[in-house]
């Protein structure tokens, strides 16, 4: 070994990028992707949340006048502005993803600069992160202008905007490389993100469900970062925040682990 | 040694598609691995720079640049200029932005990155078409922007995967000369081809590899004079087959559903077979034998797949 080693010329490279530094370079590169049609790519995150109020407001709103002591407008958008986060970075580290690696073939040859399988997932997870904290932040800026929110409320939002988009990116990953073909993501996406919209506490609260129910319902990722948000738009808290975090922060970093080890030894052959 | 590869092995769901291949390359000089298709020289040029993992094995050497790719294939990768077979460049980014997504991806400052990019457009004769989306390009000026990728981090080792395939002959031409200016600079290159006119132009050492295996290498003119006869006879009808003795008179007879083949040193005997087919001459062609008879004699004129 040693032998081989000194018979070939040593070259020492002026500068290799760290860790981090390469996933931030895989984060800029989907930025200046997404940010190519900015115009097109921002149109969805702020025109969902105007159609809910529309849809909610003009019309289911006026027959439930209040929804767990909140006007009902309010109480659903603020469950919005977590789910806009979890559909957008679910949907990138899916079909994004998958796209990224099986048709564009875009990760073949960016592995080919110093970037690590590891660090070029990292960015992924970053840049769907930061996908959901944009779509957080956009619905709250409808909060803002519709008067629905008070300007300066749940700031906290875009933060847990983030964390969820994390767990739901992260998730996507491991269920990313499990799919054989682009059409079996339709499988998560109605059979585990529709039904977590209607029963994570987006459209209703969920002490109204059956105890069976809300069993289910304390499993489901989006639950916890919903529950954060309510907590500080109404400031009411209770303990069981801390449960809500944990429950988070270990989903991420599980998932996370899971999914880009998978993704690594379907790059890396 | 640049490049030293002992005992490759790779084996994809009980597949050998490596199977022993060893390769040592010399700084500035080029290298062609030849092969058909799936004879492993994409595998051992992924192997290079981390994106196939070898077979475990103890007695397997690798050092690239000093480096071993198993361990240490970031060194490696700033170090390197990759152009895969595909392009894979972001369509819907022009041609800057393209570049600038590589710039960064190889950590070079933003404000040296800017005078890189302008230098490599200019190399590859891109600069009017900086701003101009992919999509909208050629297939030669996205395979040259794909080579100005490569280039951003002025590697010292570039691998090429069949650079030239597809493209018009102006294009392997201009990019040929690219690639000869870039050897003068000290660059190594390795390229894989299925185009023995690429590899007998530009490469300084060819390596034949068939089912994982090295079988032969050499300098491309010497493994010509040295492994083949020098003229052959081609036929392009196979009826005309029957004219041939096999195997007779130092002259040796290839033959194939395309047609067939007849080798001699001796230009005198293949003239003489011509003569007596003088009522079908038009599909007889004597020629020099190049490097492309030496590759189907090792390779075999059969399909590999």
């Amino acid at each position: 070994m040693s032998n081989q080693s000194s018979k070939t010329l040593q070259s020492s490279p002026t500068h290799t990028p760290r860790f981090l530094q390469q996933s931030i370079g895989v984060w800029s590169r989907h930025f200046k992707v997404y940010s190519k049609n900015l115009i097109s790519n921002m149109l969805p995150p702020l025109l969902e949340p105007f159609i809910f109020l529309a849809g909610i407001g003009l019309g289911l709103g006026r027959y439930i006048d209040k929804m767990d002591g909140v006007p009902y407008v309010r109480f659903l958008l603020t469950g919005l502005l977590v789910s806009a986060s979890m559909f957008t970075s679910a949907f990138e580290c899916t079909y994004g993803t998958f796209i990224r690696m099986k048709f564009d073939k875009v990760y073949h040859v960016m592995l080919g600069s110093p970037i690590s399988a590891t660090s070029l997932m990292t960015g992924e997870l970053l840049w769907a992160s930061t996908k959901g904290l944009v779509f957080t932040l956009s619905v709250l800026f409808v909060g803002y202008i519709s008067g629905i929110f008070v300007l300066g409320e749940a700031l906290i939002a875009p933060i847990l905007g983030f964390l969820n988009a994390l767990m739901f990116a992260s998730m996507g990953l491991v269920i990313t490389s499990l799919v054989k073909s682009i059409n079996h993501f339709t499988f998560f996406f109605t059979g585990l993100l529709s039904p977590m919209f209607f029963f994570a506490g987006v459209v209703f609260p969920l002490q109204e469900l059956p105890e069976s129910l809300q069993i289910i319902s304390e499993i489901m990722p989006l639950t916890h970062p919903i529950r954060i948000v309510r907590m500080f738009m109404e400031q009411s808290f209770s303990i069981i925040i801390l449960w809500d975090f944990l429950y988070i922060i270990v989903f991420s970093l599980i998932m996370s682990f899971i999914g880009i080890r998978r993704i690594k030894n379907i790059l890396i052959i | 040694m640049i490049v030293s590869i002992n005992n490759l092995h790779k084996t994809f769901k009980g597949f050998k598609a490596v199977d022993g291949i060893d390769f040592e390359v010399e700084q500035g000089k080029c290298y062609g691995l030849l092969g058909p298709n799936g004879a492993g020289k994409s595998t051992s040029m992924y192997c290079l720079y981390g994106l196939v993992k070898p077979d475990h094995r103890s007695d397997t050497h690798m050092s690239v640049m000093g480096y071993d790719p198993r361990k240490r294939e970031i060194e490696i990768k700033s170090l390197t200029g990759i152009v895969p077979q595909e392009n894979n460049l972001d369509r819907e980014l022009n041609v800057r932005e393209n570049l600038q997504i590589y710039a960064r991806l190889h950590a070079i400052p933003p404000n040296i990155a800017k005078d890189r990019i302008d230098e490599q457009l200019e190399f590859m004769e891109l600069t009017e078409k900086a701003n101009v989306p992919v999509q909208a390009l050629s297939g030669g000026m996205q395979r040259r922007l794909a080579f100005a990728r490569a280039l951003l981090n002025k590697p010292k080792l570039l691998l090429l995967d069949e650079p030239t395939t597809g493209l018009d002959p102006q294009v392997r031409q201009v990019l040929w000369a690219k690639l000869r200016n870039l050897m003068k600079e000290n660059v190594t290159i390795i390229l894989t081809t299925h185009y023995m006119e690429e590899a007998y132009r530009l490469a300084d050492h060819v390596y034949i590899v068939n089912n994982g295996k090295n079988v032969i290498d050499g300098r491309p003119q010497s493994l010509v004079q040295e492994n083949i006869e020098s003229f052959v006879l081609e036929l392009k009808d196979p009826e005309l087959m029957k004219h041939f003795e096999q195997d007779s008179d130092g002259i040796r007879v290839e033959s194939a559903d395309e047609g067939g083949y007849a080798y001699s040193n001796d230009i005198s005997q293949l003239q003489k077979i011509s003569e007596k087919m003088t009522t079908e001459r038009h599909s007889v062609i004597i020629r020099q034998s190049n490097l492309e008879d030496l590759f189907l004699k090792i390779t075999g004129r059969g399909l590999n797949e």
